[in-house]
């Protein structure tokens, strides 16, 4: 070896040279360089001598020592398969004989790549949304910002006051077509003769799209359909018209020729009798307009719907009513959102005819639809595009994690290989075959776990269908999925062979087959302790994410909610006069404790804001939360009172009950110093006449609102019923339910019974948290499962490798437990390290989600401290089977071979 | 008989190999060009030359011995090969003649030095 004071040429002049220069000039034209090096350093020094050289070493960029010499050896098709049919035979006898390797890499990299399929395949189906509409740059939603009054907050709305539209299409001049659409829900009858007609039930909301909208004709010239009978220009022209997809034409009118079909009569709301006079085709591929009737706008203001959709309407806003908008050509969305903001302007604002409203349109792109979730409608199914790069994050890690083990693993494995290389080498095998060699290996693997991965793929989807959109489909023959299964593979064979492959084609071949190990041990072991670093600071990250997000639901489940739910089952009626006899008859009912009038329960998703006014000492302006109830209410929910008394039966509004944060808001000292005080509601006064403790009348995620609980009659139409429990199972209160539906039936014979129990409806508002839960949960399984994989080849490996070091350590008197100290000791280390690189990512990424939430656990240290004993505890587990193991192995038969 | 032709730069890298003999290497038909010629030689050139030369047949070359100055890598030894030798001796030839063909004292005078 060279001393350091040995004076070197520059280190990237000699790696240039080496780049360039022909193989076989190289040797000597180094050599002289190397030379005259020398013999520059004594004559002028070593700065000028460096100079020189890097002079001298450009210099040499000539055709001639460019210019490579042909491979004498020919390599022609025949010798290359020769080659590659050894490559594969020597890679399947390599993983047969290292079987637990293979195993825990197949296992690794199907987890990984099944994960990455799965999450490709949804990821695809989410951004392949209305990306089809011929000019769908141009297509935009005229949405806009709405405030109610001068105190309200402006709300982003993704709907505009219904005379709008046309107001837009007389006064500006940039767009090509205004078209809108109000979604309806209905059944539909179709008459047939003289014979019983044919009833449809409306959609079930939960689970079916919506299908029935009341269009403009401009509807189909900003959205195209392939018109199979009549034609756009004249079909939703007149009142009582409608426009009908394939398949409900074949739905309605089964195998009928389609020209026959125009004409025939379809009955909406049971008197809206419309004509077929056109078929469009449905669309095959991904959208959110998954309409399937278009009825004529036309009959809104020739039938009722004139009373429930006001055309001329200006200061209230409707999520069914939609618009769409086509820029004209040239037109862009920023000079057309001046033009829109102006009109805003124009229309809405101080004696203008709209009151207090004020609304300011605005555009919003098509392709912006499906993933916004500000501007809410009846129809589009919303997907989140943070939830999206959160699965592809995730996918991603998996599959590099799978990487590593595999590098871990058959970089410490190289030197059981060494000898092969070195045979290889000498026989004349130059680097680019052992990288290809090995490199092919890797590949074998990955498409192994490709292939199961196609395997695993239906049932995954299958398996957590509750957080895969309806629709997802997994086919195997669809291009894009192949392409992505390429791009999967090779970028998978890539990161997991590469390195190991360069590694092992690294070594020197007289080195090699004198069996010294062919690299500096030292520098390699710091790579592979890195990455197992790397592995267990996600595998940690995943842990804590699972142990503060399960916490947190815990936290949601158990949170005193300020009010009773248990057993209270809601029933929507009609919401007409007969909910009260339905309410009467319910309390005859013996195994019912209390049936209460609402408008909705306590909490749910459904809430009414109001300004209440108090003059005390000075005016109070607050915006409350109002609740409706009779007087069963209060009692029914078992909220807990903290001063004055309950509503009294009344027909009219006439007092009110506040929570006690209302009372704290308007300045009272206690909360009796609010009883009968009156304060303005709707520009009416009422008493105060009992005070709550305060309740959530939403999610965890919203603070609680200074709230009033009043009975208005007209509203207060829903029924809650508490059913007695008492020494009761769940199995108990089938024959109950089946009472109140019997007395449902008596009351509204031809309506469904639609009830649900208050805890159910209130869990479903946590149905996002669920499925986050659910995802961490498997996210950190799968990444635990992987790295430990990872950890028990790599134990396996070594203490394999230290055998006779056990042996002698044995022989020498070492105890079995100090042995296995020593095996474990390396991996706990790292496992420490991991922890304090996860501990503070964990933590400000916990802290962002749960600032989502008004009430929330706090991010505990025992919670890092938890997860990093689960973490060491998992990792001592999976090294301790093989530290045992060699230690207890007897010292005699490890040390006898050679 | 195929004449080589000879750029005047390969004719003295050519000649110097033979002026060397045994010990003739990039380094070494460099330092001499040097010394002899007075001119600043590039390595890579004298490379170039060599490497042409050697194209053309008239040097022949082995690898030699491995010195730690040269970081332990080997050198190549070049010698003249016998059409080397010939093209060398009929540049020689000629330009004799034409030298003999010159009447005397129809150059400018110089004083040698």
């Amino acid at each position: 070896m060279k001393k350091p004071s040995n004076p070197h040429p520059p280190r990237w002049a000699d790696r240039l040279l080496e780049w360039f220069c022909a193989p076989h000039l190289l040797e000597e034209i180094q050599g002289d360089l190397y030379e005259r090096f020398q013999r520059q350093v004594t004559l002028f020094g070593e700065r000028s001598a460096r100079q020189q050289y890097t002079w001298a070493v450009i210099s040499f960029i000539r055709p001639f020592a460019l210019k490579r010499n042909p491979n004498p050896y020919p390599n022609t098709l025949s010798t290359r398969l020769v080659m590659i049919s050894n490559y594969f035979k020597i890679a399947w006898r390599n993983l047969i004989r290292n079987k637990v390797s293979a195993l825990i890499n197949l296992t690794g990299l199907t987890l990984g790549i099944s994960a990455c399929l799965v999450i490709g395949v949804i990821t695809h189906f989410e951004l392949s949304y209305d990306r089809f509409h011929p000019d769908s740059e141009r297509i935009y939603r005229v949405i806009g910002t709405a405030k109610f009054n001068q105190a309200a907050d402006a709300e982003a709305i993704g709907f505009v006051p219904r005379a709008v539209p046309q107001a837009l299409r007389n006064e500006i001049s940039g767009f090509e077509v205004v078209a809108t659409f109000h979604n309806m829900e209905s059944g539909v009858i179709i008459p047939n003769g003289s014979k019983d007609p044919k009833v449809f039930k409306g959609r079930d909301m939960d689970i079916e799209p919506a299908q029935i909208v009341l269009a403009d004709p401009e509807y189909f010239e900003v959205f195209r359909y392939k018109w199979l009978a009549g034609s756009p220009q004249t079909a939703l022209t007149d009142p009582f018209q409608v426009v009908i997809s394939e398949r409900k034409a074949r739905l309605y009118f089964g195998a009928l020729p389609l020209s026959s079909i125009l004409g025939k009569e379809i009955i909406y709301r049971d008197s809206i009798r419309t004509t077929v006079s056109g078929i469009v085709a449905d669309w095959k591929q991904n959208s959110d307009f998954t309409f399937t009737d278009f009825i004529s706008s036309a009959t809104i203001r020739a039938s009722f719907l004139k009373r429930e959709i006001n055309l001329d309407e200006w200061t209230d806003i409707w999520s069914g009513s939609q618009t769409f908008v086509k820029l004209t050509k040239g037109n862009s969305k920023e000079k057309a959102v001046a033009q829109l903001a102006t009109f805003g302007k124009k229309h809405f604002g101080p004696n203008r005819g709209t009151g207090e409203f004020k609304f300011k349109p605005s555009l919003q792109p098509l392709s912006d639809l499906h993933f916004n979730e500000v501007y809410q409608d009846n129809y589009s199914r919303k997907a989140s595009l943070p939830t999206l790069y959160g699965l592809i994050g995730i996918a991603l890690f998996i599959l590099l994690i799978a990487a590593i083990n595999f590098i871990n693993l058959a970089t410490a494995q190289s030197v059981r290989r060494s000898r092969e290389v070195g045979v290889r080498k000498a026989l004349g095998s130059n680097r680019g075959n052992l990288i290809g060699q090995f490199m092919s290996e890797t590949l074998i693997l990955t498409l192994c776990s490709v292939l199961i991965a196609l395997g695993l793929a239906k049932p995954l989807l299958f398996a957590f269908r509750s957080f895969i959109p309806a629709g997802v489909q997994f086919s195997f023959f669809n291009p894009g999925i192949l392409l992505f299964l390429l791009v999967i593979t090779l970028v998978t064979v890539f990161l997991a062979g590469f390195y190991p492959s360069v590694v092992l084609s690294a070594f020197r071949p007289a080195l090699a087959l004198k069996g010294a190990s062919a690299t500096s041990g030292q520098q390699k072991g710091y790579l592979r302790k890195g990455l197992i670093v790397f592995q267990f600071t996600i595998s940690l990250l995943f842990i804590i994410a699972t142990l503060i997000v399960g916490r947190q639901l815990s936290f949601i489940r158990n949170k005193d909610l300020g009010f009773s739910s248990d057993a209270v089952v809601t029933i929507s009626t009609l919401r007409d006069d007969k909910s009260a006899v339905l309410a009467q008859k319910i309390r005859q009912i013996s195994d019912i404790e209390q049936v209460a009038m609402q408008w909705s329960a306590p909490l749910s998703d459904w809430y009414m804001l109001s300004m209440l006014t108090y003059e005390g000492k000075s005016k109070i302006d607050l915006e409350v939360s109002a609740k409706v109830g009779d007087e069963h209410f209060i009692p029914l929910y078992q909220f807990n009172l903290l001063a004055g008394r309950n509503l009294e039966h009344s027909d009219t509004l006439k007092e009110l009950v506040v929570n006690a944060t209302l009372v704290k808001k308007l300045g009272f000292k206690t909360n009796a110093a609010a009883l009968g005080k009156l304060v303005m509601l709707n520009n009416r006064k009422y008493p105060i006449v009992g005070v709550i403790s305060d309740f959530h009348e939403n999610s965890l995620h919203a603070l609680i609102k200074p709230t009033v609980i009043a009975y208005i009659p007209d509203m207060a139409k829903d029924l809650a019923v508490r059913l007695s429990t008492k020494g009761k199972k769940i199995s108990d209160l089938g024959p109950i339910l089946a009472k109140l539906q019997k007395n449902w039936h008596a009351v509204y014979p031809n309506e469904p019974f639609v009830y649900s129990f208050l805890d159910d409806s209130i869990q479903k508002l946590y149905s996002r948290e669920q499925k986050t839960a659910q995802l961490v949960n498997t996210a950190s399984a799968i990444a635990i499962l992987i790295s430990c994989l990872g950890l028990l080849g790599l134990a396996t490996f070594t203490a394999e490798q230290r055998t006779k070091e056990i042996g002698v350590r044995k022989v020498l008197g070492a105890s079995i437990s100090s042995i296995i100290a020593l095996l474990s000791k390396d991996f706990l280390v790292l496992v420490l390290i991991a922890l304090c690189i996860a501990s503070p990512i964990a933590w400000w990424a916990m802290s962002k989600w749960l600032t989502g939430f008004a009430y929330h656990v706090n991010l505990e240290w025992w919670v890092f401290v938890l997860a990093g004993l689960m973490a060491i505890g998992v990792a001592l587990l999976t090294v301790s089977y093989h530290s045992i193991k060699a230690a207890l192995r007897n010292p005699t038969e490890s040390l006898k071979s050679e | 008989m195929r004449r080589y032709y000879l750029g005047e730069f390969e004719e003295i890298v050519l000649l110097t190999v033979a002026v060397l003999g045994e010990g003739a290497y990039g380094v070494s038909i460099t330092n001499e060009l040097d010394q002899q010629s007075g001119r600043s030689v590039s390595l890579s050139a004298v490379h170039a030359a060599l490497h042409r030369l050697e194209e053309k047949g008239m040097l022949s070359s082995y690898l030699g011995d491995a010195t730690s100055e040269r970081g332990g890598r080997r050198k190549r030894l070049f010698s003249v090969t016998a059409l080397g030798s010939r093209t060398l001796n009929e540049i020689r030839t000629v330009r004799e003649s034409l030298w003999n063909a010159i009447p005397p004292n129809s150059l400018p005078a110089i004083a040698i030095s």
